[in-house]
């Protein structure tokens, strides 16, 4: 036995907020937005554009649904593991995984400038217009959740893959 | 370029009915449109605070309160406690990569709200912060929009 196994894991945090019950009517339309911004946009590429913008947004519970999620849906655990340094392993992803990616961060991270226009332009040329507006969405959309999960301390690593596909 | 054209119809009609569920549940028009404002200050939506500086103004807010909101952790007497907290707790929620939410911020905000209210104010930033990246991704300009 290793002492990895033996040693026991920090305790477990409550959440802060069961902002779900709280506010329903927002619940119901975040869950209504979702749905809107995913369609029209390929599930492997959503769900690596989901895990970076919860990684840069540090949301855990987020990254527990979404990992697995992708690992359901197909997706390799060296991809979902790359994503971390994507700009440094490019090679793993498609030039448009990687268009995708790019705009994923420039749009998570606004506060620090705007959306460059090399960003948003490279996008732009591999995601036709409509997708290209479902990209976007898709993004501003897992941004929505990561701030609920990181502001409610809602709790990894009891979602289930598929549970709320 | 109108919102229209930026956003899917049901995308648009969707992330409409979480900024009106949010500030309905928050019941403040006012507070609601202070930290609406104060979150696209942070996300630089010229379109945003050209839009909710207007509403603002409708709601009563004053010039004043509009005028110091970059520097209200600054502008002793501007600003009530409940006030103060949502602009903290704004300010928490939208500068997420970082850091945390942090404990101090959260329960300041807890001690004016209600578990009910804060759910709302949560998702009322949430929902902005949506807006925000919407609009200044697709770089929709200012002045568009009347009251």
């Amino acid at each position: 036995m290793t002492t990895e196994e033996t040693v026991p894991h920090a305790p477990e945090h409550p959440p802060r907020l069961a902002w779900a019950q709280h506010a329903p009517e927002v619940y119901k339309a975040m869950l209504r937005l979702d749905t809107a911004a995913r369609r029209g946009l390929e599930p492997r590429l959503l769900e690596l554009v989901k895990i970076r913008a919860s990684q840069l947004n540090h949301c855990a519970f987020c990254l527990d649904m979404h990992s697995k999620d992708a690992l359901a849906a197909g997706e390799s655990v060296e991809r979902i593991i790359q994503l971390g340094a994507w700009e440094e392993s490019q090679h793993f992803y498609t030039e448009k995984e990687v268009a995708a990616l790019a705009l994923t961060d420039a749009v998570t991270v606004l506060t620090d400038g705007f959306v460059p226009d090399e960003v948003y332009e490279r996008a732009a040329k591999h995601f036709e217009e409509a997708e290209l507006t479902q990209l976007i969405a898709a993004i501003t959309v897992i941004n929505a959740w990561n701030r609920f999960g990181v502001t409610c301390r809602m709790v990894p690593g009891h979602y289930e893959a598929g549970k709320h596909q | 370029m109108s919102r229209t054209d930026v956003l899917d119809r049901e995308v648009a009609g969707a992330l409409s009915e979480l900024s009106a569920a949010a500030k309905r549940g928050l019941g403040d028009p006012a507070l609601a449109e202070l930290v609406v404002v104060r979150a696209s200050q942070l996300n630089h939506c010229a379109f945003c605070l050209d839009m909710h500086l207007a509403i603002a103004r409708k709601h009563g807010v004053s010039e004043r309160q509009l005028d110091l909101l970059a520097a209200w952790e600054e502008a002793e007497g501007v600003y009530d406690e409940r006030e103060r907290t949502a602009l903290a707790l704004t300010e928490a929620v939208t500068v997420l990569t970082d850091r945390q939410v942090p404990d101090g911020v959260y329960e300041k905000a807890a001690q004016h709200f209600d578990d009910r209210e804060l759910a709302h104010l949560i998702g009322l930033v949430v929902a902005i912060n949506n807006w925000n990246r919407v609009m200044v991704s697709r770089r929709v300009a200012p002045g568009e929009y009347t009251p």
